[in-house]
């Protein structure tokens, strides 16, 4: 199965399309004879979101096989740029944000002068790489790159230096091995199955034994054995050929099939803090928050975030240790890190425990609460605590003491009863002055929230930088906004999968589900953000999967579109695996999105970074499905 | 009346907050200086009768005599307390002076400042040894030699010591040296960022 031809995507009015050094103005497109400028234009450029193979097999700037990653990250990368200007292009997720942190405070501390770029998506990585290349030489990715192949698509100049800090998986092979330009700082250990790079990679030295002999010349019928003896050889070295190659595009395919993540870059920065013996109580928070960002977006394995929560632990230990002791514990002032086994109720104790519980996807999918019966489910549920529904109903602070004291085991237990046996996780939380303690997964919902704010309008910049800010321990009220806004956030998504359930809009479409957002459905504004809308999706999901008795629907990924520019008639598509218990979160809708739009012809945008998650035309969804829906059966 | 157009100034400029430098009232000064100068003439005229023999006009001279000084007074406040906001404006805005500033300052004064600043370089070139200090660098102490600032608005390119060029766009925040940065800030392009 190849993958030549690539997906055709529209322009926006004043899109640029990078041909060579220069920008290009593209009109808008308004038709599918519009779309043929795109195929015409010459040169070897593509547009970033395509994931060709290269065409010939030229071996990249190296010649033996070692893998590019950085093994030493503080010689081979720190120690390189401390004394030279670096840019940051840093992706729009929490754990992007927390990788940069850690970075920025480092650089602070050895005077490195660096510039900080937001992006969202290729186009701006394309768009700040142009603007700034004539100034760096060096480079810094976090969160992006490290799936596509970058060389190409950005073309730097010889001496440009890319280092990828990213999550994203798999990893491009010409990323893995080129030795010059592209260090990726990514730990060893992170199951990454790159292919060897014999198999993918050779020199074209055959080519020319070949021309070789036949230039040979001697008797006529020595040169008749001779030249059947080289038609006999070169058949087979052809064969041989084939052969490998077909085995190159069967490993490749394997290998990118599937999209999922590695470990938070975040704590990839912390523990190159660490190695250096600069790490802080604070770095050590920011990555925290960064693995915690994974977790809640069910971007990595049960076990996986056990085990770097096992890891964070250990530092966290390290740092805090004085507040165990009671006679020479820090004074209330000082931050503090607790590792926590703590419910998993998303804001609980920001909000209300009553609220908390009907807007956590676990607890409102167990207990089936958009249903009447689920409602009753969860008065028993409350009652079988003890609790009564005055105290659950009132901020959590306000709740009375001896309530609070055995809350955890107290709803442990409960929660057993009711089916719901994974209520308590493991978790760090951070307490600094008397009213301040939060916890992980608060700062995360919080931070995600304020970068994808619709309430106001502004470039993304702006949300992105006070995101930024509000992980910050000096503005508070930042944060507090963010939490306000994640608390209508997770409202809307809770009242939003209700309506979707009881109105039976998630379809079995065969080998997937699909349910797509209308206009005019209420906070739809929030979902045209890819976040927002993932959020939605898994929680539908898990929803949905309690909800439904067809087994085999259980077992189905889902597709879930929604509405993203009105006066555009565009539409976002995000897909997400199949919830199942040991589920390894591997995802094949980025590659499965391409090959549809390419085989119908649909006008699709494969902006983020994210491989599943694309912006089409309203008008070709409908085709750009059942082209889905054949290559899936 | 007597005097309210010298107290108009006064007032003028005590109603300007903020220590900016509002128009040089140059109509207003000459007609209080006609006023002044036909006051005067007024006195001359009567003094010069009280001496032979109206002594009832001894106090309306007496009167007109105070306004002058209150005149006197106000006009004189008034070109002082300009010279001071101009003077804090080079401690502010360097030695080139923004043109909408320019505009607001007469000639005198255009000249005036041109004096100050010679004086203040030459007083600061004899302080620091060699090469002079720089004092209106640094107001107020400062914690590091590089500083976390962000964009308010697009700038373009900005040079920096080592011949490097930033693009300064909305939104993008640098680490940069501070003393680069001080200009910029007091312009409001950069804003420091405090973490």
């Amino acid at each position: 199965m190849g993958w030549a031809v690539c997906p055709i995507r529209f322009a926006k009015e004043g899109d640029r399309f990078f041909i060579g050094q220069s920008a290009v103005r593209r009109r808008p497109i308004i038709s599918g004879a519009d779309l043929a400028p795109s195929l015409s234009r010459g040169g070897p450029r593509q547009p970033p979101f395509l994931r060709c193979l290269p065409a010939a097999f030229p071996s990249p700037r190296r010649s033996c096989s070692a893998a590019m990653f950085v093994s030493d990250c503080r010689r081979e990368f720190y120690d390189v740029i401390v004394s030279q200007r670096v840019l940051l292009l840093v992706a729009s997720d929490v754990d992007a944000l927390c990788a940069c942190k850690i970075l920025q405070a480092l650089f602070q501390c050895d005077h490195v002068p660096y510039t900080l770029v937001p992006v969202s998506g290729w186009q701006e990585l394309e768009t700040a790489f142009l603007e700034h290349k004539d100034q760096f030489k060096y480079f810094v990715f976090i969160n992006c790159g490290a799936n596509v192949d970058l060389l190409e698509i950005l073309q730097p100049e010889e001496d440009t230096v890319f280092f990828v800090c990213d999550s994203h998986r798999p990893i491009n092979v010409v990323n893995v091995y080129n030795d010059t330009q592209i260090k990726l700082l990514v730990k060893q250990d992170d199951d990454l199955d790159v292919p060897a790079y014999d198999d993918i990679f050779r020199d074209d030295e055959d080519e020319e034994e070949d021309s070789e002999n036949e230039s040979d010349g001697s008797e006529p019928s020595e040169k008749r054995r001779r030249f059947e003896e080289d038609v006999i050889e070169r058949t087979m070295k052809r064969r041989q050929r084939r052969e490998w190659e077909a085995r190159r595009r069967e490993i490749l395919f394997d290998y990118e099939q599937y999209e999922y993540h590695g470990t938070s870059s975040a704590m990839v920065m912390f523990d190159l803090a660490w190695m250096m013996s600069k790490d802080l109580n604070d770095m050590l928070w920011w990555a925290i928050v960064g693995l915690t960002d994974q977790w809640v977006q069910d971007k990595i394995t049960q076990m996986k975030y056990v085990t770097d929560i096992g890891i964070l632990q250990r530092h966290v230990s390290r740092h805090n240790h004085r507040n165990e002791d009671e006679e020479n514990s820090l004074s209330i002032d000082c931050m503090r890190i607790a590792f926590e086994y703590d419910l998993r109720l998303a804001l609980y104790q920001h909000w209300s425990l009553y609220e908390s519980l009907c807007n956590t996807s676990y607890t409102s999918a167990s207990l089936k609460l958009w249903s009447v019966q689920g409602q009753k489910r969860l008065q028993e549920f409350l009652a079988d605590m003890g609790l009564p529904l005055k105290q659950v109903k009132q901020k959590f602070n306000s709740m009375d003491m001896s309530l609070k004291e055995n809350l955890r085991e107290m709803i442990e237990e409960s929660a057993s009863k009711f089916g719901m046996k994974d209520l308590r996780v493991q978790t760090f939380s951070i307490h600094f002055g008397f009213k301040n303690k939060f916890s992980a997964s608060d700062i995360v919902y919080a931070a995600v929230s304020l970068m994808e704010n619709v309430e106001k309008e502004g470039p993304e910049a702006a949300n992105f930088i006070k995101a930024l800010d509000s992980l910050s321990r000096g503005n508070l009220d930042k944060l507090h906004q963010g939490l306000n806004l994640a608390k209508k956030q997770l409202r809307a998504i809770h009242q939003t999968i209700a309506s979707c359930i009881c109105t039976n809009l998630v379809i079995s479409q065969g080998p997937f589900l699909y349910c797509s957002l209308m206009e005019g459905t209420p906070d739809v504004k929030l979902f045209s953000k890819p976040v927002s809308l993932c959020l939605l999706s898994k929680y539908l999901l898990k929803s949905f999967v309690c909800s439904t008795k067809n087994k085999r629907c259980k077992l189905l990924p889902l597709i879930m579109a929604a509405p993203m520019d009105v006066e555009q008639g565009t539409v976002i598509m995000v897909g997400i695996p199949p919830e199942t218990e040991s589920s390894d979160k591997k995802n094949f809708f980025g590659r499965a999105f391409e090959k549809a739009a390419d085989s119908t012809n649909s006008r699709t945008l494969h902006n983020h970074f994210d491989m599943s998650i694309i912006e089409l035309k309203t008008e070709d969804r409908s085709k750009f499905l059942d082209a889905l829906i054949s290559l899936l059966s | 009346m007597a005097g309210e157009r010298a107290v108009g100034l006064v007032r003028e400029l005590h109603r300007t907050i903020g220590g900016s430098l509002p128009p040089f009232r140059t109509e207003e000064l000459r007609q209080a200086l006609e006023e002044m100068r036909a006051l005067y003439e007024q006195n001359q005229a009567d003094v010069s009768e009280a001496k032979s023999g109206r002594t009832d006009l001894i106090f309306l001279i007496r009167f007109r005599h105070c306004c002058l000084l209150r005149n006197q007074r106000c006009i004189l406040a008034y070109l002082y307390d300009r010279l001071l906001r101009i003077r804090a404006l080079r401690w502010e805005y360097g030695s080139v002076l923004p043109n909408a500033i320019q505009f607001h300052m007469s000639a005198e004064e255009v000249e005036w400042f041109n004096r100050y600043k010679k004086s203040l370089a030459a007083y600061m070139k004899s302080v620091g040894g060699e090469e002079g200090l720089d004092l209106t660098q640094d107001i107020k102490p400062p914690k590091s030699l590089y500083i976390e600032v962000r964009c308010l608005r697009d700038y373009g390119e900005f040079e920096i010591d080592d011949g490097t060029t930033i693009l300064l766009k909305k939104n993008s925040q640098h680490f940069l040296p501070r003393w680069k940065c001080e200009q910029l800030i007091r312009q409001g392009v950069l804003e420091h960022i405090l973490s």
